[in-house]
Parts: structure tokens; C-alpha cells; sequence
């Protein structure tokens, strides 16, 4: 066996005892045992497996804990965000509601083109969410609708329903009152689950459940728009109700017969010239005091 | 091949077997690579972090070569190739009674020599040699340590034994 094999085992601690003399016999065996003596000192740290895993393992726990730690925080903004979308998405399905006090008038957009003149007193709400689906609108009081073309608009109220097929219309109701006037283009009404059309100029009254035919209509939009309410051949006790609406006031009617039908009109900006107009033709007087007026029948 | 019986190493009595295992094989493998400045002990307990984080993908075969393949990844990160300097220990192994102090000198030399020496052996040669003479391993240990031919371990440690002898003379 040559010198170099020898080495070669007794690196590998493989040489058995006749091969150990011969490697012991070798010329550089001393110097391959100090080398190898001396190496010993070369030795790696010493290296603690138990006390190395139990650290292995604190810091896999601590990670673990950060993980959570980041985990909470979010879940709070998650939290936070879902409450603000909840809160959003309630508010914009919510319906747009606007409504008129006393001696107040106001127009509003409606979300397209359309819009909406509220007399005294009225309210009227819609949704703008379902807008595209469906136009509707729901009303109590007195209203002007321009309409913008579009699919067919809806206008709710507690007496029927009116339904759109153009563009100009003003629909009141009132208590016992219900009355719809067509100024341009052509209107459905729903009474009674009956529906009547209505052409330019036509116009449909209801009161105290009774249908009342009225002339035709030849103003291009209701005389309210212009600061001024008309009656034709309606009973006093309406007149003396728009005009409670229009002045915030309470009318109390002496010796007067307010079934009897009036024909006239009152300003909404002057109290005194309104009252002379309504109390002028039948005849009668009247005295203010405080937000009570008494008309009185001659 | 025989059924596996774990699927992956995410229990934690399979996960301390695993590093009982190769822990201290790992470090020490590091040490020689690499010497004592990059920490070896920092890495090999990294390297187990992240086989922990990735224990549903490992089958406990690919543990291993797993830690062995990050902690030397991790090591490469940093290692700039500096000169590896083997740290020598003040323990030194008490083999003769006549320590009179020109012994003493000639040994602290011969120790500067033979650490320089193993400076410029390979990171392949010292690894596989420090391993075989200081850890005593046999050479078909270290081929499966390293995952190369036991041929090759011998190849490489009698290359680094011839080098060192060699430098030794010289220095």
C-alpha cells in the first residue's frame, strides 16, 4: 500500500492495525499528528443544540405574536371602513326629501334635466339612486313639474297617481282636493285605478270625491309661479286654504258660506291687497289681529 | 421510496427533531465555511425561522437541504469575500509536560502558520476538512452533509491536507 493511500485512510479513520504500523513507519507521521494535534485548537464554537432550539422556538412565538399584532390594527380599520361604506350606501339609497314651509316656494333639479316647483306647504321626496330605473316622485301639496324627455315619470300622491308622458304639468292635492292641470305635452292621471289623459289646456278636479269639469286652461303655467293664486268657480273654503298657506295665518269665516264658489285671484306678496280681492266680491270684511284673520259677511 | 408519514413539518416536536438533527451539523458546516465573523450561530437559527415559515411546503426529507441551502444564502449575502480567519482556541490541548518557553514560542508560531494556512485553503477544501479532522467525521458523513460524491470529500480533503503542509513549510 502506497504513502499516499495510507494518509488517505487514516483521514478517513479507517486504517486497520497492520496498516496503522506502516502508516506510523511513514517519514512524516510526526508532522501529520502535530498538524492534526494543532488543528484540534481550530475547533468550532461550542455549539448548545438544545439551548439553540429553545431560542429556535421563542423567536418563532414572538414572531407569531407580531403577526397578530398587525392583524388587530387592521381588523380595526377594516371595521371602520365597513361602518363608513354601511353609513354611505344607506345615505345615498336614502330618499331626497324637501319640503316647504309656510309662505314658501322653491324650485329644485331633479337628477336629470327635470325640475320641480314646490308651492307653500308641500313636500315631495324621490330617490336619486333609483332615478335611472324609475322616475317617481312622491308629493303632498302643490307642485309644477317640468319634465325632461326620458322614460315615463311618475308623480305619487295619497288621492292617484300621475303619470308623464310630456313635459309641463301642475299637480295639487290638497285635503279633499286633488286637481291636475296639462300645460304642455300629456298627462295621465290615476283616480280610482281610471286613468284619464290629459291634453294641453285639460285639466282634472276632484273635490270632496266628485270629478268637477273645468274650463280649458289657456295660461302656459300656473298663476302660483307668478306670485298670485286664481280660482275659477271653486268653494270659498279652498280660496280661504291657499291663502292660509300662502300667509301663515289662521282665517276664521263669520256669516260666510264657504261651500259657495268664488272665481278671482289673491297676491302671495301683499296681504292687504289679498285680502280685499277675496273679500271684495262677496261682499265681506275683514280684521287682523296678531296671525288671526276674521272675515265677516255683510 | 416509502409512504411519508408527515406531510410537512408544521408540528413543533417534528420541527425540534428536525433541528436536534442538523442543527449542530449546519453550524458547525458555517463555521468552517465562513469562520466566526458572520455569526454562524445568527444563521442557522434564521435559517430554521424560515423553514418554520415555510413548513407546509417542506416534506421533512427537504428540511435539510432546506436550512443548509438558506443558511449558506444568507452567509453569501453578507460575506463580502473577505479572508476567512479560523478562530483559535485558548484551550490548547495539553500534549506535552515540557512546556518550557521556546516550546511555547514554537507552538504559538506553528498555530499563526497553520491559521493562515487554513485562510488560504478553498471555502470547498476547509470546509470538508475541518469537518473530517476536528468533528471526526468520516468521509461518506460529509458527502451526505454536503451532498456531493464521497470520491469528491476525499479529493477535497487530501487537496487541503497537501496545501497546508505545503503553505506550512513556507510560511
Amino acid at each position: 500500500m502506497n504513502r499516499e493511500e495510507l494518509i488517505s485512510k487514516w483521514l478517513d479513520n479507517n486504517l486497520n492495525n497492520q496498516e496503522f504500523k506502516a502508516f506510523k513507519n511513514l517519514e512524516d507521521y510526526d508532522e501529520l499528528v502535530k498538524l492534526n494535534n494543532n488543528l484540534q485548537a481550530f475547533k468550532a464554537d461550542n455549539y448548545d443544540t438544545s439551548k439553540e432550539l429553545e431560542n429556535v422556538l421563542s423567536a418563532i412565538k414572538s414572531k407569531k405574536q407580531t403577526s397578530t399584532q398587525w392583524f388587530k390594527p387592521l381588523m380595526r380599520v377594516a371595521a371602520i371602513l365597513a361602518v363608513c361604506f354601511g353609513l354611505y350606501y344607506y345615505t345615498t339609497t336614502l330618499d331626497t326629501k324637501i319640503s316647504t314651509e309656510y309662505a314658501q316656494k322653491t324650485t329644485i333639479e331633479l337628477p336629470d334635466a327635470s325640475s320641480v316647483s314646490l308651492n307653500a306647504k308641500t313636500y315631495l321626496a324621490f330617490n336619486k339612486k333609483d332615478w335611472k330605473h324609475e322616475r317617481e316622485v312622491e308629493l303632498y301639496g302643490e307642485a309644477f313639474f317640468k319634465v325632461a324627455k326620458g322614460s315615463s315619470f311618475k308623480v305619487k300622491t295619497t288621492s292617484g297617481i300621475v303619470t308623464v308622458y310630456g313635459t309641463q304639468f301642475n299637480v295639487k292635492q290638497r285635503d279633499n282636493y286633488f286637481e291636475v292641470i296639462c300645460y304642455e305635452g300629456l298627462v295621465g292621471v290615476t283616480y280610482n285605478s281610471q286613468e284619464t289623459k290629459l291634453k294641453p289646456g285639460d285639466s282634472f278636479l276632484i273635490i270632496d270625491g266628485k270629478t268637477i269639469a273645468k274650463e280649458k286652461e289657456n295660461r302656459i303655467m300656473p298663476s302660483w309661479l307668478n306670485n298670485a293664486s286664481t280660482f275659477i268657480s271653486l268653494p270659498y273654503k279652498t280660496v280661504i286654504a291657499e291663502f292660509e298657506r300662502q300667509y301663515n295665518v289662521e282665517v276664521n269665516l263669520i256669516d260666510i258660506d264657504s261651500e259657495q264658489l268664488f272665481t278671482g285671484s289673491f297676491a302671495h306678496d301683499n296681504i292687504d291687497v289679498a285680502l280685499k280681492a277675496i273679500t271684495l266680491p262677496l261682499p265681506a270684511k275683514y280684521s287682523k289681529s296678531n296671525n288671526t284673520i276674521t272675515l265677516k259677511g255683510e | 421510496m416509502g409512504k411519508q408519514l408527515h406531510e410537512n413539518i408544521c408540528e413543533e416536536h417534528l420541527f425540534s427533531s428536525i433541528f436536534n438533527k442538523h442543527a449542530k451539523d449546519l453550524h458547525n458546516f458555517l463555521y468552517y465555511k465562513f469562520g466566526n465573523l458572520l455569526n454562524p450561530k445568527d444563521k442557522v437559527q434564521e435559517a430554521f425561522i424560515k423553514l418554520w415559515e415555510n413548513c407546509a411546503k417542506i416534506s421533512p426529507e427537504k428540511a435539510k437541504s432546506f436550512v443548509f441551502t438558506t443558511a449558506n444564502n444568507l452567509m453569501l449575502n453578507e460575506v463580502a469575500h473577505q479572508k476567512v480567519v479560523l478562530k483559535h482556541q485558548q484551550t490548547k490541548p495539553k500534549m506535552s509536560t515540557n512546556e518550557n518557553p521556546e516550546f511555547l514560542m514554537q507552538e504559538s508560531e506553528y498555530n499563526d502558520k497553520l491559521q493562515k494556512a487554513l485562510s488560504n485553503l478553498t471555502e470547498a477544501q476547509r470546509e470538508a476538512f475541518m469537518m473530517n479532522r476536528v468533528e471526526g467525521k468520516r468521509f461518506k458523513e460529509i458527502a451526505e452533509t454536503l451532498g456531493i460524491s464521497t470520491k469528491a470529500v476525499e479529493k477535497r480533503i487530501y487537496g487541503a491536507l497537501a496545501k497546508l503542509r505545503k503553505d506550512i513549510k513556507e510560511l
